[in-house]
């Protein structure tokens, strides 16, 4: 992924400081990969080393994700529910696992709610991240700290622990949100249950995960902003440009890359949220919560239907697949336009 | 895995000492070195009194030289995954305690061993014959009934007085009561009644001849698209409307014991044992008094409690134990006669021991007399294996009840549930 973004960030902007990992600097002339480089690169470790060097990265990288990755793949072909797991039967059933998904309303519902959940992430994420960013630019040293600081906080606050504290705020009972409201003189909010369907759950939720996620976009906006050079924007102002013109005209196309890089991760992020989801209210009320991951846990752990489990995960795979593809896609025909 | 290499560890270290000790003294070291053994034995979280199966496990060591037993408390909260994880092991926890709703599931997976033939040597002839029904399947016996418990309704002396209001006999008296308490103080919630209190349902839909789910042919199907579950859902709604409990939480979240009567205003609630005793603590702690007084549930006529859920464990072995014949030795005695009793003492009467005979005497006035009137009505889920996949999360009972609640037509919810229950009640 580094390399790709690193790629795609050389490929877009020549005020972009190339990253450590390429030691030689720029040619002055075009891409001259082909054409050794007079002097500054070692010569390449021929041999075994190489190889040594690499084999820890994909001995863990085979035990931790393909292994698993492998076993899942046979158990979703498998009748494995709690019977089968104590007595250690293996039942194959050839593709019943997905021919039962596919065929059933709810799995579809549960997908077309995990693709409008991640959009309307994504979409306020990168949306606020951006904004916040661009306000990092702008503000004085001191109170540039402070936001910082804040964003720090809000990334660096572990999960549950979030997902805990967001319940309370919003609790029927005793939760200070009602509270809050009602002191503000809204009627209704007596005993509000935020809670109260599906949808209104996952609200709550796309609030935590946005407060959650902004930090990391908004940060990087920054770094990436400091690398636009300052006479691009005097340009624009010369030629007459207003925020908005600047920001589509000169912020946007330098920082295509990361937009690109930072929306495809919040992507698989939040496409893939398991603990937000599933502590807010344990997919309910009435399954009503429930996205891919979650569904995938409750079938799985909750109904100890293991096999059921595995094909979900298998299309949840999938799915990021395809989506993961048009990046890889946009990425290729960058370097072939190059 | 972790909990498995301490514990490998630690017997590897008592090895080593007991071989020590045996070269110094050079006495008894033939009979304990081929015997080393560890029972393993877990109940769940409250079941077992610290002192009472220390007594049990000392008494046993005793009589096995060599055999160290080892007690493992753990929390209901997921423990069918954990239990299903554990019995597919090669070194499953020797004896384990089940719930009395989900014994039959896992009796049918051949995880349990099959006791049957010890039914003497287990003092079978003096079981409860009510406790017994969730410990057998298909005329085999496959654990020991441990303890059962039903719920009552706790209430607040000093409010009921102050309304004027006196323990019910019959449910139009309570409703009477609860109008009256409400009269005398709106800032009391009557009674404490979480929407999704099941159990509590499952009594009311008992009082009016239905179940939770039927026998049909050989299968099973839910049971709540019923004129029975209607009425006893009515009642429930009723019973709801003088809390302001959440409509769509069960009483363990937020727990009502220890979150919510001891802040104050509830007037009356219902619960077990442990949760009046969890309650009592948590206002002690909080520099109040409490002063409970117990009623069973009122039924629909003065003369016969309303039904409660009858809940509870079994011991059970499970059939991959290395030692199972030293684990039924170690039923027979937890199980006994001789130590339920103590248990019966140890618990002060607010667990019902497996034997009739062994019955604790409740004191006037405490929550295991109340609880001991209500206990000739008691009734259990479905036994079928399927049963314990309806109960798993999310429990379309739930959330049938939440979506009547909150105005659904009770035949439609019921018939959405019943779509649920009858395809996981069938399942194995």
């Amino acid at each position: 992924m580094t390399v790709d973004s690193q790629g795609a960030v050389d490929s877009a902007s020549v005020d972009t400081p190339r990253g450590a990992a390429s030691q030689t600097p720029p040619p002055a002339s075009g891409p001259g990969e082909a054409v050794p480089p007079p002097r500054g690169r070692r010569r390449m470790p021929s041999g075994i080393l190489p190889y040594l060097l690499i084999a820890p990265a994909v001995a863990s990288m085979a035990v931790l994700l393909l292994y698993p990755l492998v076993k899942n793949l046979i158990l979703s072909l498998q009748q494995l529910n709690r019977r089968e797991m104590i007595t250690r039967e293996t039942v194959w059933i050839g593709v019943d696992n997905y021919t039962k998904l596919l065929s059933d309303p709810d799995f579809w519902n549960v997908v077309l709610r995990s693709l409008f959940f991640t959009a309307a992430n994504v979409a306020l994420i990168m949306g606020l991240g951006t904004l916040i960013g661009l306000l990092l630019n702008r503000l004085g040293k001191a109170m540039r700290l402070t936001l910082s600081l804040a964003l720090m906080f809000a990334w660096a606050m572990p999960i549950v622990a979030s997902v805990t504290i967001f319940r309370w705020l919003f609790d029927e009972q005793f939760g200070v949100v009602n509270w809050l409201m009602r002191t503000l003189g809204f009627a209704g909010y007596e005993q509000h249950n935020w809670f109260e369907t599906g949808f209104s759950t996952l609200v709550i939720v796309t609030l935590l995960v946005v407060w959650g996620s902004v930090p990391f976009v908004a940060l990087n906006m920054y770094a990436g902003l400091t690398t636009v050079g300052s006479e691009l924007y005097e340009a624009a102002k010369m030629d007459g440009a207003g925020g908005w013109r600047t920001f589509w005209s000169v912020v946007f196309p330098n920082l295509k890359p990361f937009f690109l890089i930072t929306t495809f991760l919040e992507i698989i992020w939040v496409f893939k949220a398991f603990a937000q989801v599933y502590a807010m209210n344990l997919g309910g009320p009435d399954r009503g919560s429930e996205t891919l991951p979650v569904y995938a846990y409750i079938e799985g752990l909750g109904q100890q239907h293991y096999g059921l489990a595995a094909a979900i995960s298998i299309l949840t795979i999938v799915m990021l697949l395809a989506a993961m593809s048009f990046y890889f896609r946009l990425i290729l025909k960058q370097e072939e336009e190059q | 895995m972790k909990r498995r290499l301490i514990a490998a560890i630690g017997v590897a270290g008592m090895m080593v000492s007991v071989a020590a000790c045996g070269t110094d003294s050079g006495d008894n070291g033939d009979s304990s070195a081929g015997g080393e053994k560890t029972l393993t034995v877990w109940v769940m979280d409250g079941s077992a009194p610290e002192a009472w199966i220390a007594e049990v496990n000392k008494e046993f060591e005793a009589k096995h030289e060599g055999v160290t037993v080892k007690v493992e408390t753990q929390q209901w909260n997921g423990i069918q995954e954990k239990v299903t994880t554990a019995l597919s092991e090669d070194t499953p926890p020797d004896v384990l305690e089940l719930g009395n709703t989900q014994t039959a599931g896992y009796a049918v997976t051949g995880g349990l061993a099959d006791l049957t033939a010890d039914k003497d040597k287990l003092g079978y002839a003096g079981w409860n014959k009510g406790m017994l029904a969730s410990a057998e399947l298909d005329g085999k016996l496959f654990s020991a009934p441990w303890y059962a418990a039903n719920r009552v309704v706790v209430y607040d002396k000093a409010a009921f007085k102050k309304a004027g209001v006196t323990p019910p006999k019959t449910r139009e008296e309570w409703i009477d009561g609860l109008e009256k308490i409400k009269k005398s103080d709106p800032d009391v919630q009557p009674i404490y009644l979480p929407g999704q209190s099941w159990y509590v349902f499952a009594g009311f839909l008992w009082d009016e001849g239905g179940d939770l789910a039927v026998k049909d042919g050989d299968t099973w199907k839910g049971a709540l698209a019923t004129p029975e579950a209607v009425a006893a859902m009515n009642f429930y709604k009723e019973l709801q409307s003088f809390s302001t409990a959440p409509q769509d939480k069960d009483e363990a979240t937020p727990q009502q014991s220890t979150d919510i009567v001891p802040k104050g205003d509830v007037a009356s609630w219902i619960g077990l044992g442990w949760e009046a005793g969890g309650a009592i603590t948590a206002i002690e702690e909080a520099g109040g008094k409490a002063d409970f007084g117990y009623f069973p549930i009122p039924g629909k006529t003065a003369d016969t409690p309303g039904s409660v859920f009858f809940g509870g464990s079994n011991l059970a072995i499970a059939e991959r134990s290395k030692n199972k014949d030293l684990a039924t030795e170690w039923l027979a005695l937890a199980a006994g006669k001789e130590h339920m009793a103590k248990y019966a003492e140890a618990v002060t009467g607010s667990l019902l021991p497996n034997n009739d005979s062994v019955q604790f005497k409740p004191e006037a006035g405490s929550f295991a007399e109340a609880m001991g009137l209500a206990a000739p009505v008691g009734k259990i889920t479905p036994v079928t294996p399927g049963w314990v996949n309806v109960e798993t999360a999310p429990n379309p009972i739930k959330d049938y009840m939440t979506k009547v609640l909150k105005g659904t037509d009770p035949m439609k919810a019921g018939e959405e549930a019943d779509k649920v229950i009858t395809e996981r009640v069938n399942q194995e």
